[in-house]
């Protein structure tokens, strides 16, 4: 009201207001019935007409957000985790451009002679005098020898690793046509591979997750140390503590993607009162008919290994296929294999053959890498004359 | 103050055990930040750093030739790995892409990812062009830049040759026959390069296609500071304004659907289900369409497969065994496997559908066809034209113009048919006017015999 009395005044005083204050009513009244305006109704056509895309506004069409969004901001400082940390400088070659020419790495029946590169790949928990010894008496010259060890992060693995330095420092300061071409140590960094007690090893669930550890490890020493000049990758355990001195030259001349020797122990018969050789390995396998029915039965989750009175697979096992009066050369067709003394050409594994550590095909480990092997239309081989020796436990 | 605490019955000993207390758990929350202030967040806090501390034993290799120690946790990659150091193993899979490479090194050197940290990894396979010179003088020219921050790290080239099955036009590579021995092909490239690439000391892999036409500069830490295990941007392609300006491009990033699972099943062992034909229809949601220009970038999705223009890859990923399947791995190849096979073994598969990175346009054999056509269209109308411009000069010279002649003369020859002068003159007369402009000097009568009215229409009801 005492705007009306306000609005009278000021008529009174400036007769000017009596023209322009109708003229403003009425003025607005029209603007406010002729506006449309939808925005009561939470629908603005306008806006959908004005709408433009980002790169209208910016005349790009590239990188749209840039108005509405920000990207973060980073900083370049660097940081270190100086408390906590055990990270060693490396020494990284710079600005060199290398250039290989992998069509002339071949690996063939006569690997010393063409010289080829042998990549022996151990997962190591515990470290052997024996198996080093072994492994020192091959023949196969070292310089076509590169050597390639992952640890587990454990306080077994630390033994392991220092009694691994001594010996390796020991034979790669000697004489320079002794030294192996090149030694790789890894610590692994996926969950440890030793951890599980012994007993435990045959419950099926702990052997599940053991071999998917196992097989992690495995990937992460073989991609690790797979380099240019690789012919041949030689799968040695850190257990196998005998193999004939030309075991290298003597698998390779086979000529195989894969090939397994037969893993056997040596031991003490008590009732023979005699030294004695029994079998050791049975991951090395060939399919059975009952082995196919039980793998279709199951579900995508469950693995099938060997040595379970639960899983009655009836494979024909290699182990079990040893005659000694046979020659060492004899081959056979196999569908699993194990890890104990294996030889793969490189080319098997840069095709993309690895162990998996998840059931595929409900195989896990080195029996899934021989099924993905043979998905790459590669040949899997045993010898079953042909033995090397684990270590008697 | 001090002689008060003498006084007091306080003993030094809880002091010093207090002050030692506090300054540890200073220190904590220095280092693990401001969760250690509760009590749940001290405890965990002391125990992780427990176990962290517990130093494994690390050999010493120095002056030993050819021995190498890597503790694989050390590479295990940053959110921030450009403040860490992180190492890049950049792998680039090369074939007959001399055009592309000199675009491919501008990216390259505009890249704000600190270059000595990045390994350049390329696999030079099957080319007919000049692609490993073109690639070694660029090499050379940027790591002999002035500016030694500008150059990269380690550099390798590898060639190695797999046979050829399919041609590399674009029709070729995108037919739909030709996607599974292609895919498989390509995935035996990708693992040669990548399994004989990656060092130890490398905490990611970024594996990129040359043929990219705009990517952000920041492309390294836009991924990376996502801080998953493998991850990868949207792809689009810029087109013609005919063909509609853009267009999502890789359609190999998706999410699994039932009726792509129910698909698989039906196929045999090594068949190859590829994304974007008709003949496989798994309505799966992909990447690419879920792009919204204004949306936020750094919005996550989870995928199942993946595409291969672009895609950072933490190390370890690659290092415990996944790879780019050149088998058909649950129904699927390449790169697309790759994040099928990753998911399996546990990895996060990560796509930004809002962060997008550009595609080079190569035209289709029908897009070509049709370019030619209107290539032809364009040639055509400009000879009318001159044909028209021809039949206009022909026109005005031949034939004399006689409209406005005709425009005076019409008025006098319609002059005497005039109808309703006829209708006037019923009694006997019929009037003709000869004169040349209608002033009456020169008319003629005419003495009609016959009284009957003069008839001007036929009437068709008289005989």
């Amino acid at each position: 009201m005492i705007s009306l009395a306000l609005i009278k005044y000021r008529v009174k005083k400036h007769p000017i207001w009596a023209i322009l204050f109708p003229f403003f009513v009425i003025l607005s009244i029209l603007f406010i019935i002729s506006k449309r305006d939808y925005n009561i109704l939470g629908i603005d056509p306008a806006s959908i007409v004005n709408k433009k895309w980002a790169h209208e506004i910016e005349k790009t069409w590239y990188f749209s957000f840039t108005n509405k969004y920000k990207m973060p901001k980073y900083v370049y400082k660097e940081q270190k985790d100086w408390l906590f940390s055990d990270h060693v400088e490396d020494i990284i070659p710079e600005n060199h451009i290398a250039h290989y020419d992998l069509n002339k790495l071949h690996s063939t029946s006569n690997a010393a002679v063409n010289k080829e590169h042998v990549l022996i790949l151990t997962p190591m928990q515990t470290f052997h005098k024996q198996f080093w010894e072994n492994i020192l008496q091959m023949s196969y010259p070292r310089e076509l020898i590169e050597l390639g060890f992952i640890v587990p992060r454990s306080p077994s693995g630390d033994e392991a690793l220092k009694k691994l330095e001594a010996a390796v420092k020991k034979i790669q300061s000697s004489k320079k046509n002794e030294r192996f071409a090149k030694v790789t140590i890894l610590r692994q960094e996926s969950p440890s591979f030793d951890k599980l007690e012994e007993k435990e090893r045959h419950a099926l669930e702990v052997q599940k997750k053991r071999r998917s550890v196992m097989a992690l490890a495995r990937n992460e020493l073989l991609f690790s140390t797979l380099g240019p000049y690789i012919s041949w990758v030689l799968w040695l355990d850190a257990d196998i503590v005998e193999t004939p001195v030309n075991v290298i030259q003597d698998m390779t001349a086979h000529d195989k993607p894969v090939l397994a020797a037969n893993v056997y122990q040596r031991f003490y018969n008590k009732d023979e009162k005699k030294d004695d050789i029994r079998p050791y390995d049975f991951n090395n396998w060939q399919e059975s008919d009952i082995g196919r029915e039980l793998a279709s039965k199951m579900s995508d989750d469950e693995i099938i290994v060997e040595g379970y009175a639960e899983i009655a697979t009836y494979r024909p096992l290699m182990a079990h296929f040893y005659e000694p009066n046979n020659p060492i050369t004899e081959e056979m067709i196999l569908d699993g294999v194990g890890g104990g003394c294996t030889l793969v050409k490189a080319e098997v594994h840069r095709d993309g053959a690895m162990f998996p550590n998840f059931p595929f095909y409900h195989l896990i480990e080195t029996e899934g890498f021989a099924k993905m092997a043979k998905r790459l239309n590669y040949e899997v081989i045993g010898l079953p004359n042909y033995l090397v020796y684990h270590i008697e436990e | 103050m001090l002689s008060k605490f003498r006084n007091s019955k306080v003993k030094l000993p809880w002091i010093i055990g207090s002050i030692t207390i506090i300054s540890i758990w200073i220190i904590l929350v220095w280092i693990h930040g401001i969760s250690m202030l509760t009590p749940w967040g001290l405890a965990y806090g002391i125990i992780s750093s427990l176990t962290h501390t517990r130093r494994h034993y690390v050999p010493n290799f120095n002056h030993i030739e050819g021995v190498e120690f890597y503790d694989l946790n050390n590479y295990i990659g940053h959110a921030n790995g450009w403040q860490r150091k992180d190492r890049i193993l950049f792998c680039v899979p090369l074939r007959d892409a001399a055009e592309h490479l000199p675009r491919f090194f501008k990216h390259l050197n505009e890249m704000t990812y600190p270059h000595n940290l990045v390994d350049l990894s390329f696999l030079v396979s099957d080319s007919s062009d000049d692609t490993m010179n073109t690639l070694l003088t660029n090499l050379q020219q940027a790591q002999s830049q002035e500016n030694k921050l500008m150059r990269f790290g380690n550099i390798e080239i590898f060639e190695k040759d797999f046979g050829q099955i399919i041609g590399q036009s674009f029709s070729d590579r995108h037919g739909f026959a030709a996607q599974g021995p292609r895919r498989k092909l390509m995935a035996r490239a990708r693992n040669w390069l990548g399994s004989v690439a990656i060092k130890p000391y490398h905490s990611w892999v970024y594996w990129r296609d040359v043929d990219v036409e705009t990517i952000p500069t920041t492309i390294m830490e836009d991924l990376m500071h996502h801080d998953k295990d493998v991850i990868v941007p949207n792809v689009w392609r810029p087109l013609p304004d005919w063909l509609g300006n853009i267009q999502p491009y890789d359609l190999n990033s998706w999410v699994e659907s039932d009726a792509g699972l129910a698909l698989a099943d039906t196929l045999d062992d090594d068949a190859v289900i590829v994304e974007g034909y008709p003949e496989y229809a798994t309505w799966r949601p992909h990447l690419a369409y879920m792009r919204d220009p204004n949306g936020d970038p750094e919005v996550e999705m989870h995928l199942d497969g993946i595409g291969g223009v672009s895609i950072l890859s933490k190390a370890k990923v690659f290092r415990s065994g996944s790879h780019f399947p050149a088998f058909s791995f649950e129904k699927h190849a390449e790169t697309e496997a790759f994040g099928k096979l990753s998911r399996r073994m546990g990895y996060d598969v990560i796509g930004l559908p809002h962060y997008v990175i550009w595609h080079i346009y190569e035209p289709s054999t029908e897009d070509l066809k049709h370019m030619a056509w209107m290539a032809e269209e364009e040639k055509r109308k400009v000879e009318e034209g001159k044909i028209k411009e021809f039949y206009k000069r022909v026109w005005e010279l031949g034939f004399e113009d006689m409209r406005d002649d005709w425009e005076q003369e019409r008025d006098s020859i319609l002059l005497n048919i005039d109808y309703t002068i006829l209708e006037n003159n019923k009694h006997g007369k019929i009037v003709v006017d000869w004169s040349d402009d209608g002033d009456d000097s020169d008319i003629v009568e005419a003495e009609v015999t016959d009284q009957q009215p003069i008839q001007a229409d036929f009437d068709p009801n008289k005989n």
